[in-house]
């Protein structure tokens, strides 16, 4: 589903990501763990599309490259990014927002766009799953949102675009563990053999309740160990520091 | 004649050249009242008018011209009057336009303009707080294009206290197109504890796109609240790669993330069909007709 191979990524001529190989197959979820500045997030923005990341090497989603295709199209294409700080967009609604997202993602794969009602309905019915009210759909997208709202609502996103591949970057920062679990039971119902997840964490609480099938250890731009879950419990109790000390 | 046109030397003419744009138009040298005014007059499109004590009025004023046409309108608004004034301006040539709006004790006068401009299209506004307890609103939104310019000039004189004033512009431009706001506000000392605010955004789309502005707060009491802001700049790299990430085009997502912006400055008390024009406008000149 998703092979990363030999991935080099440059942020204003600065290589953060330096030759990164990771293959995850359909149906199954990973975890990229690792310290601060160790690269996720350029990682997770880098498979993305965002300007300003210089990638080279491979990234094949359902076989085909994505490095050279504009953010949108890998969308289109069934990749989401739920990020780690979301953006306020004052002046639109979350409706509007998601709206537009849905329908430009149908246009791009020759679908019609959904009528306004079926959407009206599909949108409620996510947003019951995961405690957003009406009202808090009315809003500007993430203005004036706590934490854990954004996080839930980029749950909600992840919910109605139904992604074929997920990453999650960062998700649990900001969130308490009551929505926690509402946010790791959306994501979990999207589980099954067709869909592929990333989950981009610093500590293992997340997997407690996203449960990987195999978790990497990213360290300065490159992933030094790979394992079962087991991975998560040794480095929550050691930490990164012989990693890191390999590293240097 | 036309030396009696303002030339760019003259401070308040310095971003809309109107001596170039109306070259050949014979100007009245002298007379009452601004340039535009005598324009106006001159070509018979001067109004003066009286809203009685209490009264309450609404005018939905669409300015489309093909070459040339100066307008302009004088209101005197008794005590407790409320003026609510819409402005739908486009066309070709050179518009220009004047409202002057006297305010009595405890009026109202709101406006809302959206402007997408001419070869020259200037918009002045003139209100003279005279009673105490007045309200002023004027909203604005210029949409400029290649080779259109809007002006959006205003003058808001306190010289009654307690009055309140409320003035968010917002605009957009793109290559080749000039968006021109100037904002005056005057507090005569007569005008304690006015109440003041005055912002103005403008959003340049693309390279080549020029905004001015020019906003003043000029204030001759001690004890006012006063505030105004003024801020250029692009679409916001962060919100644009945000809805680009979730499907949306980069051309739509430059549109929704604009529409976004410039629909903040719509007023809550337009008419609902009157709103949906604007809208609809800005929508069009966003995107291109449906």
């Amino acid at each position: 589903m998703l092979e990363v191979r030999d991935l080099r990524v440059s942020v204003g001529g600065a290589e953060i990501i330096k030759g990164l190989t990771l293959a995850v197959p359909s149906g199954e979820t990973h975890a990229i763990m690792g310290p601060n500045g160790s690269g996720k997030s350029t990682f997770a923005y880098a498979l993305a599309g965002r300007d300003g990341y210089d990638a080279s090497g491979e990234a094949r989603l359902n076989g085909e490259d994505i490095l050279d295709l504009t953010p949108e199209a890998r969308a289109a294409k069934g990749l989401f990014l739920s990020f780690q700080y979301p953006v306020e967009i004052p002046g639109l609604s979350a409706i509007a927002f998601l709206k537009a997202a849905l329908n430009a993602q149908r246009k791009a794969r020759g679908e019609a766009p959904m009528p306004a009602p079926a959407l009206l309905k599909l949108l409620r019915e996510k947003a019951a799953t995961l405690n957003i009210s009406d009202e808090m759909l009315k809003r500007p997208l993430n203005v004036g949102f706590s934490g854990g709202e954004k996080k839930r609502f980029e749950a909600l996103q992840m919910a109605v675009l139904a992604p074929r591949f997920a990453i999650l970057d960062e998700t649990d920062s900001g969130l308490d563990i009551d929505a926690l679990k509402v946010v790791a039971a959306s994501v979990n119902a999207m589980r099954d053999s067709e869909h592929g997840l990333l989950v981009i964490t610093h500590y293992q609480r997340l997997l407690d309740y996203i449960k990987p099938d195999k978790i990497h250890v990213l360290v300065k731009g490159r992933i030094v160990k790979s394992g079962g879950p087991e991975l998560a419990l040794e480095l929550e109790r050691e930490g990164y520091d012989k990693y890191l000390k390999a590293a240097a | 004649m036309t030396s009696a046109l303002p030339s760019r030397r003259d401070e308040d003419w310095k971003h809309s050249d109107l001596r170039a744009a109306l070259d050949g138009v014979a100007a009245p040298l002298s007379g009452e009242g601004n340039i535009i005014e005598r324009l106006a007059r001159a070509a018979g499109a001067f109004s003066a008018r009286e809203l009685a004590d209490g009264d309450r009025d609404i005018v939905v004023d669409e300015i489309e011209t093909t070459s040339f046409a100066p307008q302009a309108e004088c209101v005197s608004v008794g005590a407790g009057g409320v003026y609510h004034r819409i402005v739908l301006q486009r066309g070709e040539g050179v518009a220009l336009s004047s409202c002057r709006v006297r305010l009595g004790a405890g009026a109202v006068f709101r406006q809302f303009v959206i402007a997408e401009g001419a070869r020259l299209a200037r918009l002045e506004t003139h209100v003279a707080v005279e009673g105490e307890d007045a309200e002023v609103e004027l909203g604005g939104v210029y949409l400029c294009g290649a080779d259109r310019h809007a002006d959006l000039t205003s003058v808001v004189s306190h010289g009654a206290a307690r009055g309140r004033t409320r003035q968010l512009v917002k605009g957009a431009a793109r290559k080749g197109g000039r968006g021109v706001f100037q904002g005056k506000i005057i507090v005569e000392h007569a005008a304690q504890r006015t109440d003041a605010r005055q912002h103005h955004k403008g959003m340049l789309l693309e390279d080549g796109a020029e905004i001015f502005a020019k906003p003043e707060l000029m204030i001759f009491a001690d004890d006012v609240a006063c505030a105004h802001g003024n801020a250029a700049g692009g679409v916001d790299r962060n919100a644009l790669f945000y809805l680009r990430s979730r499907g949306v085009a980069e051309g739509e997502a430059r549109a929704l993330l604009t529409e976004a912006f410039l629909l903040d400055a719509l007023p809550a008390w337009a008419p609902p069909d009157v709103r949906a024009e604007i809208e609809a406008r800005i929508s069009v000149w966003l995107r291109g007709a449906p």
